[in-house]
């Protein structure tokens, strides 16, 4: 059964519409979610695909409109590299979709639902560039949407990842609420979600992945974020951490549960004026940095839990990347605060939250919270993103590529 | 081993040598190894002569050796049997810094003589009787170093003889003299370093759990010490009282190299619950490698400079200059600290220093703050202290600090801060010695003192110890030199300059007067176990002695500008009172340097020094004075004062209290008084002042009184038992004013206690000069007499008085007892046990002069009645306080409340 298709772009089948595009401009990325349908196409017909769509047939009798058959497609862009993003939406005609149904012709105004910070800040560019309105979703709305939609829609979506071994977890849809949703972008946003719609903004930090990017860039020669996640897989965090042994001659402080290889400061050991920055290898200042970062995380994501009650603790957005250290780290941080009792789970769509969530937001597009739940029952749908988790780096996620997944919705 | 002549360097703590060993060390060419000594408290003021024997220390010579070569020019002579002063010393050996509190004692009081004998029978004291080991006075000190230069530390422990005192055989009786010595520490250095300890200096260290120390540390801060905690917002220092019965509990976060959180339910009570590893060593340790600073101060001080908005994302990069306000971030909110450096184009070296460190510091402050406020809210706790050697006062940190508690606690947690921050570790270790009777100080047994360096170093050691005076007065006049220029007055800086504004960037504060931008702002603390709280206080709780707000900084400005123009005439009385020698020159103008320099320190920032009154600030002037050995600046004019007064003849009550008032315009502290003086003799301005003296006085309670003291009709009210009487000035003021009213209330058979400064302040008369004051009127008026002897004050010039004067012995007495301070000002939290004593007897006091009834004072509310007298004498206090001009009189009476 084939369940996703991995195609480069520029590959893709000509004929494919685009129905529906949505951005997500963060301060760093930019995401893509476009859906297509493939109008006699068969490559989807296989059995999951035509059971379902005959099982919608008979629950959805009344609806007013159709659920389409397609895919949605995820693809990203670096920030500040948007000019790649604009020529792909553009050669891609993915903007032509927009919220005009299919075939008909592109009109003056097309509106695309955008979130993020740069939803605002490019709305000019948009529009100058692709004569394009962005109608700009709230970004916590669209996190939120997203995350429920992924949570209830896609089967193995949520897993655990600790000691290295990574688990999916089986979500009840009658108990997905409430849980803390973290979404790791530049900056970090944590959402206590209650339900559809049912949220709030409770915390959040500065210290993210814009935070591990740009210190990293400093500290180290690295050209790209993935470079520098890399490095971190070779380090040894011990070189430049002050251990809890370091201060105490090697021993425990067991008194309050700290063991010698805790770390007491992170970088604490770099204020030793014997070395300098060249003197320490850029593999072990990765591993540090993102120790930090993702412990910090960790911590403070539990924190907040702990005080609304929340059991579970979802981590998205792209600083995961999949990488199994940083999700480790946030994994033994949760797991260490909160001495077993919470868990961190992490997203197969971590980053795409925002943009689906926009994408969530297009009225009629047969996607709607009622309409998945209904189908992620009967027909439970699957994506497939390759096999990320275990091999972060094999290419897929280098700048100007972008991974597509196919969600069969039909 | 520190060889004293050494070129000056700086020791902070107030060292204080007594001018006998600067001749012995210049005297004979030889530099005696015995600073200890030098610790002792300024000999107690009295007599004529700062050279009196008595005050010189004992030196034991006996095995008496010189150190290494006969023929070097400057032998180190050991004294192996010279007991030192120093009595405990504590470390906290941390991951960045080593942290010393140390102690030293007190030379006791000579309590022998006479007079204070027959008091204290008297009044019932009797010595020590009140414990079952007396506490031992003295003082605190706090010194750090930086752990990675260890042998610094060692050489300054090994050069000050510390680690020999913790053998004091009042608190070690049960230990047997030998080299085994053992110093309390904590902090994983204590493990760490056991081996060198032992080897270097031959102690051991007795190591004393780290978060048992640092809680022992906090609660007795926030027990013992007046306004140890903060809040600090936007750029504005708030002092906190806390009250003792309401502290527990709180959360502690401890800022070292990493982050401890604390939960705090009582003494020894405690518990762990959190803690970061994003801390001062994550600062450091990054700053380190992204900056080329070579010290945390330094980097620190880069900070002041910087503009975080190159380096951090913020929410309006984000959204293109606009808010996100639906959920509470504003344009300038950090979405991403170092979310800017992502950029390509800019590589490390691009980027201004200072901007690192700023977006550096903002980041790991507020992380914290928020680590912080989660905690408090998991336990319910509404006060966060911070401390730990990360804050080092710097505004901006505290700042940012108490933004990030405030904005997620949506003003339900506040974040505070300790003056003592970065020592409460070895505080804790320091408590931790058994039978030092510490654990019983209360708030008003010690006082903060802050010695001539603490402008510019604020507790910053720099090499070796300071020998002695001529050394102190050499570092001040290099220092100066150095090119940090002191001009007085100060140009008043605008408030709130370091403002946060919520994550705005610190306005930079311009030219800073201190060598480095994270002064410690501690001073060394003294413990007189012998204050007390005036007992007469109608509401301890409430009282504030401090009359004028020195908060408001027009007021600030005012009496700042007052005390720098009266600098050069005050340092022209102090050079004349010891002859205008050449010395005393160069030790006038090293005061006036260091008073300065204090001045414009506060002014920069009026908080450096805890809350700041009036009172404090007066009292500062003359702990300047004193160290630099001005004994009694005022002693030249005092003495011209005495002999030309005399004792008033009978007169009634009015006329006694018009008396007060007018002589109470002999002032040198006062401006306006040194100006009249220049125009006419003391009758002939006490004469015009009494002149002066019509009815109704400003402040007019005068027939109250009179019908307290007289009845109306045929009521005939029983008089006082007995009257404090608080004396102001020496001189004209005691003799024309105040002992006129004393003989009066003696006459009625009220029992008088004449309560003086224990120390010399402006031309305040002292508890020592009054005996000799009182004698000489003694010769001219029997009542006086005759009380004096009951009182005990004559005991010797009894010879010298007419003979047979014996009969009539059942003279009510008139006292004389200290106040336990040595300022203009008053602050009744802290009075001298003796002064304690008299007050529980007495249900009259009289509080005269502008420092103790005006100042300070002239809102306390007593137990018993009470009689505020001043002439004031100063036009912008006058309008302030009572609504009317210079020279106008207060004549305040309050019955017992």
């Amino acid at each position: 059964m084939d369940l996703g298709e991995f195609q480069i772009p520029g590959n893709s089948d000509p004929n494919q519409k685009t129905s529906h595009l949505s951005l997500d401009i963060g301060g760093s990325l930019i995401k893509l979610v476009y859906f297509s349908t493939n109008d006699g196409d068969d490559d989807d017909d296989d059995e999951l695909g035509r059971s379902g769509k005959e099982s919608v047939g008979v629950s959805n009798g009344n609806r007013s409109f159709p659920v389409l058959k397609g895919r949605l497609h995820f693809s990203k862009f670096e920030t500040r590299k948007i000019n790649d993003c604009l020529d792909f939406i553009q050669t891609q005609r993915l903007h032509i979709g927009g919220c005009q149904r299919l075939g008909a012709l592109p009109i003056e105004k097309t509106i695309i639902k955008a979130t993020g910070g740069g939803a605002y800040k490019y709305a000019d560019l948009f529009k100058e560039k692709l004569g394009i309105c962005l109608d700009k979703e709230d970004e916590m709305d669209c996190l939120v949407a997203g995350a429920n939609f992924l949570l209830k829609a896609v089967h193995q979506e949520a897993f655990t990842y600790l000691d290295g071994k990574k688990e999916f977890v089986q979500i009840d849809h009658n108990d997905l609420y409430p849980y803390l949703l973290v979404n790791i972008g530049s900056g970090v946003s944590m959402i206590k979600v209650e339900g559809d719609g049912k949220f709030e903004r409770v915390s959040g930090t500065n210290v993210g992945g814009g935070t591990f990017w740009g210190l990293g860039r400093l500290l180290t020669k690295c050209k790209s974020f993935d470079e520098l996640l890399e490095l971190s897989h070779q380090g040894n965090n011990r070189v430049i951490d002050m251990l809890v042994g370091d201060i105490y001659g090697g021993t425990d402080y067991s008194k309050v549960g700290l063991s010698s290889t805790t770390i007491a400061s992170s970088f604490g050991k770099a204020i030793s004026d014997k070395k300098e920055l060249q003197d320490y290898q850029p593999e072990d200042i990765a591993r540090s940095l993102l120790r930090m970062i993702s412990n910090n995380i960790g911590q403070i994501a539990y924190l907040n839990a702990l005080r609304f009650g929340l059991k579970r603790i979802f981590f998205g957005g792209f600083f995961i990347r999949g990488h199994a250290y940083t999700m480790d780290t946030i994994a033994v941080a949760v797991d260490f605060w909160s001495k077993g009792e919470a868990k961190a789970m992490f997203l197969r769509h971590e980053g795409f939250l925002g943009a689906l969530g926009a994408f969530m937001s297009y009225e009629k597009h047969g996607l709607d919270d009622s309409m998945i739940h209904h189908l992620t029952q009967k027909f439970p749908m699957s994506s497939l993103v390759g096999d990320k988790i275990c091999s972060p780096l094999n290419g897929e996620l280098n700048d100007n590529e972008s991974i597509e997944c196919s969600v069969y919705a039909s | 081993m520190a060889n004293l002549t050494e070129d000056p360097v700086l020791e902070i703590n107030g060292i204080k040598v007594k001018e006998e060993d600067t001749n012995l060390a210049i005297d004979n060419k030889v530099v005696v190894r015995e600073e200890g000594q030098g610790e002792r408290d300024m000999s107690p003021p009295g007599g004529n002569s700062i050279h009196r024997s008595g005050s010189r220390p004992q030196l034991d010579l006996s095995k008496a050796a010189i150190e290494g070569n006969f023929e070097e020019k400057d032998p180190i002579i050991l004294l192996p049997n010279q007991s030192d002063d120093i009595s405990h010393l504590a470390v906290d050996l941390g991951g960045s810094l080593i942290k010393l509190v140390y102690f030293s004692r007190h030379e006791d009081r000579s309590s022998n003589d006479k007079r204070k004998k027959t008091l204290k029978e008297r009044l019932g004291i009797s010595n020590g009787s009140r414990r079952s080991y007396p506490i031992l006075g003295g003082r605190l000190h706090f010194v750090k170093f930086e752990t990675n230069k260890i042998n610094e530390c060692l050489d300054f422990i090994s050069s000050k003889q510390l680690h020999c005192g913790g053998m004091d055989s009042r608190w070690h009786s049960e230990l047997p003299a030998d080299n085994n010595a053992v110093i309390k520490a904590t902090g994983g250095g204590a493990y760490k370093f056991a081996d060198l300890f032992k080897e270097r200096l031959g102690v051991s260290l007795d190591k004393e759990d780290e978060m048992d120390c640092l809680v022992a540390g906090a609660n007795f801060l926030l027990k013992a010490i007046r306004h140890e905690a903060f809040t600090h917002m936007e750029g504005h220092k708030e002092f906190v009282q806390i009250d003792h019965n309401d502290l527990f509990p709180y959360l502690l976060v401890n800022i070292g190299s990493g982050v401890s959180m604390i939960k705090v339910d009582g003494d020894g009570k405690f518990q762990r619950v959190s803690g970061t590893n994003v801390g001062g060593g994550t600062y450091w340790g990054l700053g380190r490698l992204l900056t080329k600073c070579k010290s945390f101060d330094e980097l620190l001080e880069l900070s002041q400079r910087g503009d975080n908005r190159t380096i951090d994302m913020l929410v309006g990069d984000i959204y293109g200059g606009m808010d996100y306000s639906k959920i509470g971030l504003s344009a300038s909110t950090i979405a991403s600290s170092f979310g800017k450096a992502i950029s390509e184009n800019k590589e490390l070296e691009d980027y201004r220093p200072e901007d690192i460190s700023l977006s550096l510091l903002r980041m790991i402050s507020y992380n914290i703050g928020q680590i912080s406020y989660l905690n408090a809210l998991r336990f319910g706790l509404k006060r966060i202290f911070f401390g730990g050697f990360f804050i080092r006062g710097h505004a901006y940190t505290m700042d940012t600090i108490s933004f990030a508690v405030q904005f997620w606690s949506k003003g339900e947690a506040q974040a505070m801060f300790l003056r003592h921050e970065g020592f409460l570790g070895a505080l804790g270790a320091f408590m931790s010695y058994e039978k030092h009777g510490l654990d019983d100080l209360m708030v008003h047994q010690l006082v903060e003192r802050f010695p001539m360096g603490a402008p510019y170093t604020g507790g910053k050691i720099h090499g070796p110890p300071l020998g002695d005076l001529n050394e102190k007065i050499s570092w001040m006049e290099k220092f100066v030199r150095k090119g940090t220029e002191i001009t007085a007055p100060v140009p008043m800086a605008p408030n709130g300059t370091t403002g946060l504004g919520g994550f705005e960037v610190p306005s930079s504060k311009g030219e800073t007067l201190r060598s480095d931008a994270s002064a410690l702002n501690i001073g060394v603390l003294h413990l007189v176990p012998t204050l007390e709280v005036f007992p007469l206080l109608a509401d301890p709780k409430t009282y504030e002695p401090n009359t004028i707000d020195l908060a408001d900084p027009s007021e600030l400005e005012y009496w700042f500008t007052v005390l720098s123009e009266h600098l050069p005439d005050l340092v022209d009385k102090a050079v004349a009172s010891e002859g205008r020698t050449e010395d005393a020159k160069r030790r006038g103008d090293a005061f006036a340097r260091a008073f300065s320099a204090h001045l414009a320190r506060l002014m920069e920032e009026p908080a450096a020094y805890g809350k700041l009154g009036l009172a404090n600030l007066l009292e500062l002037r003359e702990e300047c004075l004193r160290e630099f050995h001005f004994v009694d600046a005022y002693r030249s004019i005092k003495q011209r004062l005495t002999m030309e007064g005399q004792c008033g003849h009978e007169a009634r009550l009015l006329t006694l209290i018009e008396g007060v008032l007018a002589a109470n315009i002999f002032d040198w502290g006062s401006r306006a008084c040194v100006d009249l003086y220049h125009k006419g003799t003391i009758i002939e301005i006490y004469r015009m002042s009494r002149n002066k003296m019509q009815r109704p006085w400003r402040v007019d309670n005068f027939d109250v009184f009179k019908e307290r003291m007289f009845g109306s009709g045929d009521r005939k009210p029983p008089p006082h038992r007995r009257a404090l009487l608080f004396v102001d000035n020496s001189g004209a003021d005691i003799v024309l004013g105040m002992l006129p009213l004393a003989r009066e209330l003696l006459r009625r058979g009220t029992e008088v206690v004449l309560v003086a400064n224990s120390l010399p302040a402006l031309n305040d008369v002292t508890a020592m000069e009054l005996p000799d004051i009182v004698a000489e009127a003694a010769k001219h008026c029997d009542i006086l007499r005759r009380a004096a002897e009951a009182g005990g004050l004559l005991v010797d010039a009894m010879i010298n008085t007419l003979d047979g004067s014996k009969e009539n012995s059942s003279s009510v007495p008139l006292m004389v007892v200290e106040n336990g301070c040595g300022s203009p000002c008053i602050d009744l939290r802290q009075v001298s046990s003796e002064l304690a004593a008299a007050a529980k007897d007495a249900d009259l006091i009289i509080l005269e002069g502008m420092g103790r009834s005006l100042h300070t004072n002239y809102n306390a509310r007593f137990k018993c009645d009470a009689l505020k007298l001043a002439m004031v004498k100063n036009q912008r206090l006058a309008e302030k306080l009572i609504k009317g001009n210079i020279y106008d009189c207060v004549c305040r009476y309050e019955p017992a409340s």
